[in-house]
């Protein structure tokens, strides 16, 4: 069942001679159960992709659809509802708010969205996978950069989103770590019946992966193949 | 609400320092108003006390009681009742040896009207003879005792206090309250003229005499030597006290809500709605003004205790409760500035890389 999918999409940033352009004629699909994984190289418009999938930046042209509604045609609150209730942002940087433990970045969620969150319980669950149980107290100034993407990617995972968009969610992780958020994506795909959508360098995941594609200068392509090195 | 008593929680030192300087602007404005307060209630204190709502003076006087002369003439027609009262003013120097002069403002009265039996004292006794005085406890303070002689300017005769009463300023100056026809004697002047001015507890008293007129209390309080001017003058100063902290309050209000916009660009990422940061951020300015204006009413108050009687203040609840929601608008105001910025938050430009 396809949940979003990505139709024609450009992107330019700037106008006349300082123009780019971004991202090239990008067709991609993402279905439940799934885990896609995108590659590419620094600058390569991972980060621009990502953001248009999630309805955070429209594109120069094309089209995003979720779950067969047009982002374009959205209200900015059903946008926020949408990011809100059906999407798990892992971003790349400033995940956590300074000012809130690990425990209270969870509670603020739960302050806006009341209800279908992960319970208590299996909230316990997956912070012990993430290894990150023992931190609910501390800010995430007392983390590491790796404790830190864990504990963001969990707050992704809290709201039970039908997709997960996550950017470079590995940067910062020893091989052992990177292999655990593998499994954990992997089995949200598989388990939770959720399209999961990873945009990283980081080559350890395509064994995790569903789908592999490339992205290099803003053109993406699908390359299972990677799979199979 | 969560999420700014939050922040205030983990940067204590930094909402420390803020609520600290919300104090010192609330207790600065809190002072000079009382003191500005003080200041102009020593002009009237003494007419205050006598709970009056209406002056007769002559009309040719300028609204001073100092410079107007009622004469037997004038007040022929006119019937004294229990709610009217005679009073006579004349400017005097007091002197004692061993003791500061002190510039006074003798007022005589006439025993058998309110104004002298309503008098209310703390100490001694009322005026019972023509060379007994009651006075202002200014006296008191600077050392003068019930049963002290003292002389007015350069003349001879002798007065005994025998007893002192609070709040009996007119004009700045301590009032010596005596009997009307000492008056007369200071101002040396002859059993034809009965009063500097005639007050009435009625807001209507009205004589049929041409020359005299009837002036409202407010008007010949705002008439006072340099009264109007010294209010003004305050008036303006708070004012433009107000103006700047209101400014200062909002600048920092807005770089305060500045240093949080990439926090809210995650939050907005992440689809938390922009009205539950604006609630934050209004939220955490009244939390930070209110809890430093309670701290600047306590400092107040506190000073108010220790303050030495011989400074003037005067802690109008009404009026210092007008500034402080004054303070609460501003903060708000401060707060309200940058939720345009808020609502504008661009997620993306924290996602970059
Ligand atoms: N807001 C922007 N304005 C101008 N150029 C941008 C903007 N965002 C990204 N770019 C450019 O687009 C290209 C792709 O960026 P990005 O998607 O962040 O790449 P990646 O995440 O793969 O490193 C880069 O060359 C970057 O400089
Ligand atoms: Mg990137």
């Amino acid at each position: 069942m396809t949940t979003l999918q990505l139709s024609n999409i450009n992107k330019y940033f700037g106008t006349g001679s300082s123009r780019v352009h971004v991202l090239r004629d990008i067709n991609f699909t993402a279905k439940k159960g799934e885990l896609n994984l995108v590659i590419g190289p620094s600058g390569s418009g991972k980060s621009t992709f990502l953001t248009i999938a999630g309805g955070l930046q429209t594109p120069s042209t094309g089209e995003v659809e979720l779950e067969g509604q047009s982002v374009k045609s959205m209200s900015n609150k059903q946008r926020d509802a949408m990011r809100l209730n059906k999407i798990g942002f892992v971003l790349q940087a400033y995940n956590l708010i300074p000012y809130l433990t690990v425990k209270e970045q969870f509670q603020l969620v739960k302050k806006v969205k009341k209800e279908h969150n992960l319970t208590n319980l299996s909230l316990e669950v997956l912070l012990k996978r993430l290894d990150i149980e023992d931190l609910q107290n501390k800010y995430p100034g007392e983390l590491s950069g790796g404790q830190n993407q864990r504990v963001a990617i969990a707050r992704a995972l809290y709201t039970r989103p039908d997709i997960v968009l996550a950017d470079e969610p590995t940067a910062a992780l020893d091989s052992e770590r990177v292999v655990e958020v593998g499994k954990i994506l992997q089995t949200l795909a598989r388990e939770q019946n959720t399209a999961v959508i990873v945009v990283t360098h980081d080559l350890r995941l395509v064994e995790f992966a569903d789908n592999v594609y490339q992205i290099m200068d803003g053109q993406m392509t699908l390359n299972n193949n990677m799979k199979l090195a | 609400m969560f999420l700014s008593f939050k922040e205030i929680k983990k940067e204590k030192v930094r909402y420390g320092l803020i609520i600290g300087m919300i104090v010192l602007i609330c207790y600065l404005i809190f002072i000079l108003t009382s003191l500005a307060m003080g200041l102009a209630q020593q002009n009237t204190d003494a007419i205050d006390s006598w709970n009056v709502k209406s002056i007769v003076l002559d009309k040719d006087s300028n609204t001073s009681m100092a410079q107007s002369l009622i004469t037997k003439d004038e007040v022929k027609k006119t019937n004294v009742t229990s709610d009217k009262a005679y009073i006579g003013q004349a400017a005097v120097v007091t002197k004692k040896s061993g003791r500061t002069n002190e510039s006074a403002q003798f007022l005589g009265l006439k025993s058998n009207q309110f104004v002298a039996k309503n008098l209310t004292l703390t100490s001694g006794h009322k005026v019972e003879k023509a060379n007994q005085v009651v006075v202002d406890d200014k006296f008191e303070t600077d050392g003068y005792k019930l049963g002290d002689k003292i002389k007015f300017n350069s003349l001879d005769k002798e007065y005994k206090i025998v007893g002192f009463t609070k709040n009996a300023k007119l004009n700045i100056a301590p009032v010596i309250y005596g009997n009307i026809s000492e008056w007369q004697n200071l101002k040396n002047i002859n059993g034809q003229f009965v009063a500097s001015a005639i007050v009435s507890k009625k807001a209507n008293f009205k004589t049929d005499n041409k020359q005299l007129k009837t002036y409202s209390k407010s008007a010949f309080i705002s008439k006072l030597p340099g009264y109007s001017a010294q209010n003004s003058t305050f008036t303006f100063m708070i004012a433009f006290l107000m103006i700047i902290s209101l400014i200062v309050i909002a600048v920092f209000l807005y770089i305060l809500t500045i240093q949080k916009i990439q926090n809210y660009a995650v939050l907005r990422a992440q689809g938390i709605p922009a009205k539950t940061l604006v609630g934050a951020t209004i939220s955490q300015s009244i939390t930070l003004v209110v809890s430093g204006l309670l701290i600047g009413i306590i400092l107040t108050a506190i000073t108010a205790l220790v303050m030495p009687a011989a400074v003037p203040m005067s802690f109008n609840i009404p009026i210092l409760s007008e500034v402080g929601i004054g303070l609460v608008l501003t903060g708000l105001l401060g707060s309200l500035i940058p939720i345009r910025i808020i609502l504008h938050v661009d997620p993306v430009s924290v996602i970059g890389g």
